[in-house]
C-alpha cells in the first residue's frame, strides 16, 4: 500500500486548479512526494508538499472564476455579435426598419411611462398623504352619481370633537361668490394693481395637517391673526421683490382700508398637488353674513381630515356618514324651513351619504366630482398605457416579421453552425443575443427620439415632463428593459430559425419565408388592426370637436368681448357702460358676471310657484341677476314674452326664465308669479334654453332677474377690424381705471377654452395615430420589399410568358391588402363600441356615422396601397432579365 | 522590436526543454533546472512558465504514460515548436548585438583588472542544428 501526501492539501489543489493543468500538475507533485519521501522521509515530503501546492496558488493555475467553460462561451458571443452587426451591415434597409421602428416605439413608450409616473406620484409628495382625507358628499340622482366637496361651515369642527380618530379637521373655500379666485392685487404702498388668481380662504389648521413648507413666517401662526394672509413664494416675489414681506400689507380690489396682512410665505404648490393657490385668507373672525359660521344651511366649504394612522377609513366613513346625517344635517335643513318628512324622503331617495376620499387619491379618481379643481383621470392613464404598449408592439412585430422572413438567407448559416456541432441552444443563443443588440440599439435612439420630441410632448401633454437622466433608477431600468424587450421579441424568431434541419438548408430545398406565413398574416393584421382602431378614434373626437364649435348653442359667442377687473371702478361702472355704448364699434354693453362660459358665476337657488313653497318641492335653478341689456348683448333668443325694459319700473320684481325652467314648473309660465328666497318675481319673457355650461351637461333652469354685480363686462362689437375696436374701447377704460391694466377675453376664446381637454386628447391621438400608421407602414414596406425579392424569378417568368405590368402589380399587391381590408372589419366594431363609450360623457354629442368607418377605412388603405405598391411597381416594370440571369 | 518576448526565466525554461529534448516534462524540468543552474525552482513557478510559454505558442504539450509512482497521473511532455525556436534564435542574436556592441575597453574599466579573457571575448555564432 502506497502512502499518500497529506489530503486536505490536495483537495485543496484540486480545487483550485484549472481543469486543464490538474493532471499533469497532479502527476508531478505525487512522483516529488515519493521521492522526497524515499529519501528524506515522510514529515519533510509533506511538509514540501503543502509548500508546493500554496506556492502553485498564484494567477497562471487557479482556474478562472466562472469556469472554464464559459470562457468558451464569451468567445462565442463575440462571434454572434460579429455576425449579427455583419448582418446588419449587409442589410441595411431591413435593419434601418427594425431598429428605426424600434426606436420609435421605445420612445412613444418610454414618454407615456414618464407622463404617467407623472400622472400617479400627485399628491404624494404631503407627508402625512396616507391620513389625510376629503370629504365628499355623495348623491344619486335619475341614476346619476354626483359628487360634491362642499359642505356646510360648521361641519369640520362638529365632526372632530365627536369623533377621536380624527386628529384635525380643516377647511378651504374657493368660491367665487364669496371673492375667491381672481382679484386686483397691489401691495399697500404701490400704485398700479395687477391682475391675479387662485385666491382662497384657508384654516390655520389646514396648513398644520398638509404641513405646507414656509419660507418666511410661522407656520403655527401664519393665519392665526385676523386679515392674515399667505402667500407663495413667488407672490411675494412678484408683489415684494427682494424682501421679507411678513407683516406688510396687501390690498385686494383697491380696498386699502381694508388690507390684508401678510401672515407668511410658503413654497409654490408643486404641480403635482391638487391644490393650486397662491393667495391663502385666513378664515380666523371672518364670517361672510351673520351666523354664516354656524350655519347648516349653506354649503360651502371643501373639508378635510387627517385620520389617526390605522384607522379604516371604509368603516369610518360609513360611521361618520350617518351620524353627520342624523345629527346636523337633517335639524339644520327643518330649521331652514322644510318638513321632517320631506328632508328624510330626500335622504332616501338621493341616497344621500357621506364619502371620504384619501387625497393621493384625489388627482386620478375624482370623475363626476364638481369643484372648480382640474384632475387628471385614471382612464386617460390606462389609455396611454395601453396604447405605448400597443405601438411597442407593432414595433416589435414589425421585429419579428422582419426575422422570420429574413430567415431564408441566415438559413445556410445555422445548417453550417449545425454541421459543425452547435446545439439547438447554441443557435437559439446566438439569435437572442443578436436582437438583444437590436434592442438596445433601438434603445439608444428611441432615447435620443424622446429628448427631440420632449418639448412637444410637453405641449400637447400639458405638463412639464423631463427625463430623469440623473436618478440612480433610470440607467439600470432602461438597460434591463432593453435587454427583456430584446429577449422577448426574439424569442419566437431564434426558435424559428433554429429549427431547421441542417440537410434540407444545405440541399437548397428551404423555401420557408418565401410565401406569406399565416402567423406573420396574423401579425400585420394585428397591426393595421390597431392602427386603424386610432384612426377612427381620432376621426370621431375630431368630429365632436367640430360639433361642439359648430353646435347652435342658444346665444351668440362672436364678437364679444369680456372685459375682466371692472369690479374696481365701483360706482363708476354704468358711466364706463354708457361711454362704451357711444363708441362707434360697439353695439351693446351689459355688466354681469353671470356669463354663460365656464369660469364665470355660478349660484343654485330653489324656486316655487307662488304659494306652493311649502307643498312643491323646488325647482332647483340658477338665479342671475343681470342688467336691462344683457338678453341683447349675449343673443339669447326670447320665445315668448318680452325683454327688460328700464322704463317700465315694475320690471325690477320681473324674471325672465329659460325653457327648461318653465317645463319644470309646469309650462305656460308667461305672466305668472314664482318665488324664492328673495322674494316674488313676475315671468315676462321666456328664452331659448342657451348652453351655459359644457356639452357635457344638459341645460339646467336658469331665471334672469335686474340686479347689479358686476366684475366683468361684455361688450357686443360691429363685425370689421377688431384692433381697431379695442384700441377705442382702451382708450375709454384708460380715462376711467388709469392705475390697471385692461384685461380682455373673448367669449368664443372662452369658449373653446372649455373644450381644451378634447382638443387635446385630440391632439394626441392623431400623434398616437400617425406613429402607428408609421411603424406599421414601415413594417408593410419592409415585408413587400422583401416579397418582391423573393418571387423575383417567378415575377420574370411570368413577364416573359406575357403577364402585363397590371397584372403582376395586382398578384403582389392583393396579398397585402387582403390583410388590411381584414383588420378593416375587424377594428370597425371594436372602434365602434370604444367612441361610443367615449361620447356617453357627452349630453350633446354628435352621431359616430358610418363615414367615419367609410374614411379611415379608404384611408388606410390608401395608405397601405401606396407603401406596397412602391416596390410592386418597381418588380412589376423591371426587367426579366435581371430575376433569370442567375441561372 | 517587441515580435517574440522571452522573460529571464521563460528563457531558461525553454532551453532546459530542448536540453532535455523528447523527456522534459515538470518534475524533471525542474530537476534539470535545479541542478544545472544550482537554484531552487517551485512547481508553481514552473508551470506557470509552462503555461505561459504554451499560450504564447512557443512550446508544445502533449499527455504522456501514466506510471505508478505518479498515482496514475500522465505526465505532460513538452516540446519546442519552430515559433519557439524563432523566439529563442531572436532572443540571442539579439544578445549578441548587445555583446558585440560593447567596447572592448569598457569592460577593462569595469572590472578594474587585466581580464585575459575579455580580450578575445568572442561568442559562437551560428546555432545550426
Amino acid at each position: 500500500m502506497k502512502e499518500v501526501p497529506p489530503y486536505l492539501p490536495l483537495r485543496f489543489f484540486r480545487w483550485f486548479c484549472h481543469p486543464k493543468l490538474r493532471d499533469s500538475i497532479e502527476g508531478d507533485l505525487m512522483e516529488m512526494y515519493e521521492e522526497t519521501k524515499a529519501t528524506k522521509g515522510k514529515t519533510k515530503a509533506d511538509t514540501k508538499f503543502i509548500l508546493d501546492v500554496l506556492l502553485l496558488f498564484r494567477p497562471g493555475i487557479i482556474r478562472p472564476a466562472e469556469g472554464h467553460q464559459q470562457l468558451n462561451n464569451y468567445g462565442m458571443l463575440k462571434n454572434y455579435l460579429t455576425i449579427s452587426w455583419r448582418s446588419l451591415l449587409k442589410q441595411k434597409m431591413y435593419s434601418f426598419i427594425k431598429i428605426g421602428g424600434f426606436a420609435i416605439g421605445v420612445a412613444a413608450c418610454l414618454l407615456i411611462a414618464l407622463f404617467i409616473k407623472d400622472e400617479l406620484s400627485y399628491d404624494k409628495h404631503y407627508t402625512n398623504h396616507k391620513q389625510l382625507y376629503r370629504a365628499l358628499g355623495v348623491i344619486t340622482e335619475n341614476g346619476d352619481i354626483k359628487k360634491g366637496v362642499a359642505f356646510p361651515a360648521p361641519m369640520a369642527s362638529a365632526i372632530k370633537e365627536v369623533f377621536p380618530e380624527i386628529l384635525n379637521a380643516g377647511r378651504y373655500n374657493n368660491s367665487e361668490l364669496f371673492g375667491a379666485g381672481a382679484q386686483e392685487v397691489r401691495a399697500a404702498d404701490a400704485e398700479d394693481n395687477a391682475y391675479d388668481e387662485g385666491f382662497v380662504y384657508f384654516d390655520q389648521s389646514l396648513i398644520d395637517m398638509f404641513q405646507l413648507k414656509f419660507v418666511h413666517g410661522n407656520p403655527q401662526k401664519a393665519l392665526s391673526q385676523p386679515g392674515a394672509i399667505v402667500i407663495t413664494k413667488r407672490k411675494a416675489d412678484k408683489y415684494f421683490p427682494n424682501q421679507d414681506p411678513v407683516g406688510k400689507a396687501l390690498v385686494v380690489n383697491n380696498k386699502a382700508d381694508k388690507p390684508y396682512t401678510i401672515g407668511g410665505v410658503i413654497e409654490d404648490f408643486k404641480s403635482t398637488s391638487h391644490l393650486q393657490f397662491d393667495f391663502l385668507i385666513g378664515m380666523e373672525g371672518l364670517e361672510f353674513w351673520n351666523g354664516e359660521q354656524k350655519t347648516w344651511g349653506a354649503s360651502n366649504y371643501a373639508t378635510y381630515f387627517l385620520l389617526e394612522e390605522g384607522t379604516d377609513a371604509k368603516s369610518f366613513e360609513a360611521k361618520v356618514s350617518s351620524e353627520v346625517i342624523e345629527k346636523y344635517f337633517i335639524p339644520g335643513m327643518i330649521s331652514g324651513g322644510q318638513s321632517e318628512t320631506e328632508v328624510r324622503k330626500f335622504f332616501k331617495d338621493k341616497q344621500a351619504h357621506l364619502e371620504l376620499q384619501r387625497v393621493d387619491d384625489i388627482h386620478l379618481f375624482s370623475e363626476s366630482v364638481a369643484d372648480n379643481l382640474s384632475y387628471g383621470d385614471i382612464r386617460i392613464v390606462w389609455l396611454f398605457g395601453g396604447v405605448a404598449l400597443f405601438i411597442l408592439l407593432i414595433a416589435a412585430i414589425n421585429f419579428i416579421n422582419l426575422s422570420t422572413a429574413k430567415s431564408a438567407n441566415r438559413a445556410k448559416e445555422v445548417g453550417l453552425r449545425k454541421v459543425v456541432g452547435s446545439l439547438r441552444g447554441n443557435i437559439i443563443n446566438q439569435f437572442l443575443s443578436e436582437s438583444v443588440m437590436f434592442s438596445v440599439l433601438s434603445f439608444v435612439l428611441g432615447l435620443a427620439i424622446a429628448v427631440v420630441m420632449l418639448q412637444y410632448f410637453n405641449s400637447i401633454s400639458g405638463k412639464t415632463i423631463f427625463i430623469p437622466w440623473g436618478e440612480w433608477w433610470f440607467a439600470p431600468s432602461v438597460l434591463g428593459l432593453s435587454i427583456v424587450v430584446g429577449i422577448i421579441a426574439g424569442i419566437y424568431p431564434s426558435f424559428y430559425l433554429s429549427s431547421f434541419k441542417p440537410i434540407q438548408v444545405l440541399k437548397g430545398t428551404l423555401t420557408q419565408g418565401a410565401k406569406s406565413s399565416p402567423l406573420r398574416s396574423t401579425l400585420v393584421i394585428f397591426q393595421f388592426t390597431i392602427s386603424i382602431i386610432l384612426l377612427i378614434g381620432t376621426m370621431v373626437i375630431q368630429k365632436q370637436m367640430n360639433f361642439i364649435l359648430n353646435k347652435k348653442i342658444g346665444f351668440d359667442k362672436e364678437q364679444v368681448l369680456l372685459l375682466q377687473g371692472t369690479g374696481t371702478l365701483g360706482t363708476q361702472v354704468g358711466a364706463f357702460a354708457n361711454e362704451l355704448r357711444e363708441a362707434p364699434q360697439v353695439v351693446e354693453v351689459t355688466t354681469g358676471d353671470y356669463l354663460p362660459v365656464r369660469g364665470s358665476k355660478r349660484n343654485g337657488n330653489g324656486f316655487w310657484n307662488e304659494g306652493r313653497k311649502n307643498t312643491d318641492p323646488a325647482v332647483s335653478s340658477q338665479f342671475w341677476r343681470v342688467d336691462p341689456y344683457y338678453v341683447n348683448t349675449l343673443g339669447l333668443k326670447i320665445v315668448e314674452g318680452r325683454d327688460f325694459n328700464r322704463d317700465i319700473a315694475s320690471d325690477s320684481s320681473a324674471i325672465i326664465i329659460n325653457q327648461n325652467m318653465a317645463k319644470e314648473l309646469g309650462g305656460n309660465m308667461l305672466g305668472k308669479r314664482i318665488t324664492n328666497y328673495a322674494g316674488l318675481w313676475t315671468v315676462i319673457g321666456v328664452v331659448e334654453d342657451f348652453h351655459y355650461e359644457s356639452l357635457r351637461e344638459d341645460i339646467r333652469p336658469v331665471g334672469l332677474a335686474l340686479g347689479t354685480e358686476a366684475s366683468v363686462l361684455a361688450v357686443k362689437l360691429k363685425a370689421g377690424d377688431m384692433s381697431e375696436s379695442i384700441q377705442a374701447i382702451t382708450t375709454v377704460w384708460d380715462k376711467f381705471s388709469p392705475h390697471q391694466p385692461i384685461r380682455y377675453s373673448f367669449l368664443d376664446d372662452r369658449y373653446a377654452a372649455m373644450y381644451n381637454d378634447v382638443q387635446r386628447m385630440g391632439k394626441i391621438f392623431t400623434s398616437f395615430s400617425i406613429l402607428a400608421i408609421v411603424v406599421a407602414c414601415l413594417g408593410l414596406f419592409a415585408l413587400s420589399a422583401f416579397m418582391v425579392e423573393q418571387r423575383s424569378k417567378e415575377i420574370s417568368v411570368r413577364l416573359v410568358l406575357g403577364a402585363s405590368v397590371n397584372s403582376v402589380f395586382q398578384l403582389l399587391t392583393w396579398d397585402f391588402l387582403r390583410l388590411v381590408l381584414i383588420s378593416i372589419v375587424i377594428a370597425a366594431p371594436i372602434s365602434w363600441y370604444m367612441m361610443s363609450r367615449w361620447l356617453e360623457d357627452y349630453a350633446y354629442r354628435t352621431d359616430i356615422g358610418w363615414d367615419v368607418f367609410v374614411i379611415s377605412g379608404i384611408t388606410s388603405v390608401l395608405i397601405a396601397l401606396i407603401t406596397i405598391s412602391f416596390q410592386s411597381i418597381k418588380a412589376a416594370v423591371m426587367s426579366p432579365v435581371k430575376g433569370l440571369r442567375s441561372e | 522590436m517587441k515580435k517574440y518576448q522571452l522573460g529571464e526565466f521563460e528563457e531558461v525554461v525553454m532551453l532546459t526543454v530542448g536540453v532535455l529534448y523528447g523527456e522534459a516534462y515538470g518534475v524533471s524540468i525542474k530537476k534539470e533546472i535545479e541542478s544545472r543552474l544550482k537554484r531552487g525552482v517551485s512547481v508553481g513557478a514552473l508551470q506557470t512558465a509552462l503555461r505561459r510559454l504554451e499560450d504564447k505558442g512557443y512550446l508544445k504539450s502533449h499527455e504522456g504514460e501514466a506510471t505508478e509512482e505518479r498515482a496514475g497521473r500522465p505526465k505532460k511532455y513538452f516540446t519546442i515548436t519552430a515559433y519557439g525556436k524563432k523566439a529563442m534564435e531572436y532572443t540571442r542574436s539579439t544578445r549578441e548585438e548587445l555583446w558585440n556592441a560593447i567596447p572592448k575597453v569598457a569592460l577593462k574599466v569595469v572590472t578594474g583588472f587585466r581580464l585575459p579573457v575579455a580580450d578575445n571575448l568572442q561568442l559562437e555564432t551560428g546555432n545550426n542544428e
